[in-house]
């Protein structure tokens, strides 16, 4: 077809309902807060790994949607999470990304959680132990006994990593939300603990769901010159693309032939436990949390989206704790030929998610996003992001491809 | 000596700000030139977040060399990159055969692809900050790098870069 006008243009597609979106739920600020309303504080989120705290006391901070967060250490080597928020009078308690509650702060003890702004303190379940002049001020009105953290669901699970669930009574266990999808790793991520070494963050003006369409659709490989010449065989087109409940893909394992980019080695040697060589396993979860196992390093992105047009993503780069300085150097030496901020492919993938925040800009005109493509439910079949648009339409109950008129079911969602 | 002395630190001023200059036009022959054969660069930083000294870049000479040969493959960001360098201390040794020098590095892009070039090409922002940590060999007058260390502050590094910093 020639080039056409507006009315050609919006048009909707010559494909069935399900196989395209309207770009407004990429760009419109409503839709964006009903987002984090309505499914970013009740589903399961990795918020770090548990290598990221390894001690007693040890802890880390980060954020659900805008809701920012504590994970600790407790002195039973039990991970918490809790809500960063001072009951008192909402100060972020905590402001550093990581430390340890060992030392004493300015305003508080060691093994204290303290609130710098009156001193009060918590222990590592959340208790309040010390409000300062406490009888003094309110008598016997109210005593730190009523005034614990906001204690949240948390979970360490599939390798390691932190899970928070911002629902006290989430409709599903961490286990029923994503254990299916996680069965073809289960074994190799639970063999032994899992280190993190790499961590980078980027902030991109995009919506947040265009980076995990980016990460669960591989037709994007022909912007890779990298998995062209180390893919694109019989055995990479034939990778399966599966969709599990909950919104969440799984793309399967073929050999990766990692010597066609000159310059780059075989990864058969540092393979995760229980692999065959240079295996490749993607695990995308819904609403937008991957982990994409190489051979030898696996990667786990985390998205917190900022707005309708703006997302961080943080990189991390796993190893095996056991690993010898060695071993570690060669795994790092993967994970960034590739996927590191200087490397070959995330560059490429950034770059294109940009682009298409470009283009979707609030206010922009209405567009036709299209995911429709079918090739027997494999590697560039559109299958993952059909299904993910699917979950997402019946959480906001709304019709992706008609953002304004409430969720029907597609036969797209049926296949 | 102290002449003597003098020419070599002149020596390794020179090869680090000609070695800017080679980068920021992005003639990447003219500073692996300016390398020894036993060349060795990484970009590094210390994460508070994971609490590790992080590597987001390595490789040989020859890796390096393989690295900028690859690049018209792949598709890029264009927006070139100034880097403002300041060097710091150098130190040479002893026997006057090898110098150790830290420089402070700021670098700038020059958007020119942007996220919407009509809007943002022709913008200077504020790319990356950190330190470069040079050794040298010196022969002949001359100050070869036999290794680099780029020392980033960042974490952040939003679109990242496939050229060497
Ligand atoms: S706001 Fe935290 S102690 Fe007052
Ligand atoms: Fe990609």
């Amino acid at each position: 077809m020639p080039a056409r006008n507006h009315n050609q243009w919006s048009e909707a597609p010559s494909l069935k309902t399900g196989e395209w979106v309207d770009s407004r739920i990429y760009s419109e600020q409503e839709i964006f807060e009903e987002e984090n309303e309505k499914i970013f504080k009740h589903v399961w989120v990795p918020v770090c790994h548990e290598s990221e705290l390894p001690k007693p006391y040890d802890f880390r901070t980060a954020s659900i949607g805008r809701e920012p967060i504590i994970i600790c250490r407790g002195p039973d080597n039990e991970v918490r999470a809790f809500l960063n928020v001072c009951p008192h009078r909402g100060m972020l308690i905590e402001r550093r990304p990581s430390g340890s509650f060992l030392e004493g702060q300015p305003s508080g003890n060691p093994k204290r959680i303290t609130c710098m702004f009156h001193a009060w303190q918590f222990d590592m379940k959340g208790n309040c132990v010390y409000v300062a002049r406490e009888k003094e001020g309110y008598q016997d009105r109210l005593c730190k006994e009523n005034v614990g953290l906001r204690r949240l669901r948390c979970e360490v699970k599939f390798g390691g990593f932190v899970w928070v669930n911002l629902d006290d009574n989430p409709a599903q266990s961490l286990e029923e939300w994503c254990g299916k999808p996680f069965e073809c790793l289960r074994k190799t991520l639970d063999a032994e603990p899992l280190e993190v070494f790499h961590y980078h963050k980027a902030i991109v003006d995009t919506n947040y769901k265009l980076w995990h369409d980016t990460n669960s659709e591989f037709y994007h490989d022909f912007m890779h010159y990298h998995n062209r010449v180390t893919g694109f065989n019989d055995a990479y087109f034939a990778r399966k693309n599966e969709a599990f409940d909950n919104g969440h893909v799984v793309v399967g394992t073929f050999e990766v032939n990692y010597e066609n980019y000159e310059g780059f080695e075989s990864r058969a040697e540092l393979s995760f436990p229980y692999l065959p060589p240079n295996q490749w396993y993607m695990i995308d979860l819904f609403p937008g949390f991957n982990f994409n196992l190489r051979g030898s390093a696996l990667r786990c992105d985390i998205v917190t989206p900022l707005g309708p047009d703006k997302v961080m993503i943080e990189f991390r780069g796993l190893g095996l704790k056991k690993d010898t300085p060695e071993e570690r150097m060669t795994r790092i030496n993967h994970h960034n030929s590739i996927w590191g901020p200087f490397g070959r492919n995330l560059h490429e993938d950034l770059i294109g998610v940009a682009g298409q925040g470009a283009t979707m800009r609030p206010g922009t005109e209405p567009r036709n996003i299209l995911h429709g493509r079918h090739e027997n439910e494999t590697i560039h079949d559109e299958i993952g992001m059909r299904h993910y648009y699917d979950v997402w339409g019946r959480w906001m109950n709304r019709t992706p491809s008609e953002p304004d008129k409430p969720y029907t079911a597609t036969a797209v969602a049926a296949e | 000596m102290q002449a003597n002395g003098h020419d070599k630190t002149a020596a390794v001023r020179d090869s680090i700000y000609r070695a800017a200059l080679a980068l920021d036009d992005q003639r990447w022959q003219d500073w692996l030139e300016l390398c020894a054969p036993e060349f060795h660069y990484k970009i590094t930083s210390f994460s508070p977040e994971i609490n590790k000294d992080m590597i987001y870049l390595q490789g040989t000479r020859k890796e390096m060399d393989n690295l900028v040969r690859m690049l018209p493959k792949h598709n890029t960001d264009h927006s070139p990159l100034h880097r403002h360098t300041s060097v710091y201390t150098i130190d040479v040794s002893e026997d006057g055969k090898t110098a150790q020098a830290v420089s402070s590095v700021v670098f700038y892009q020059n958007m020119l692809d942007g996220n919407n070039s009509h809007i943002e090409a022709g913008e200077t922002r504020l790319f990356l900050a950190g330190r470069y940590v040079d050794t040298f060999a010196i022969e002949d007058g001359a100050a070869k790098f036999v290794d680099r260390e780029v020392k980033l502050d960042n974490r952040r590094l939003d679109k990242g870069s496939h050229w060497p910093l």
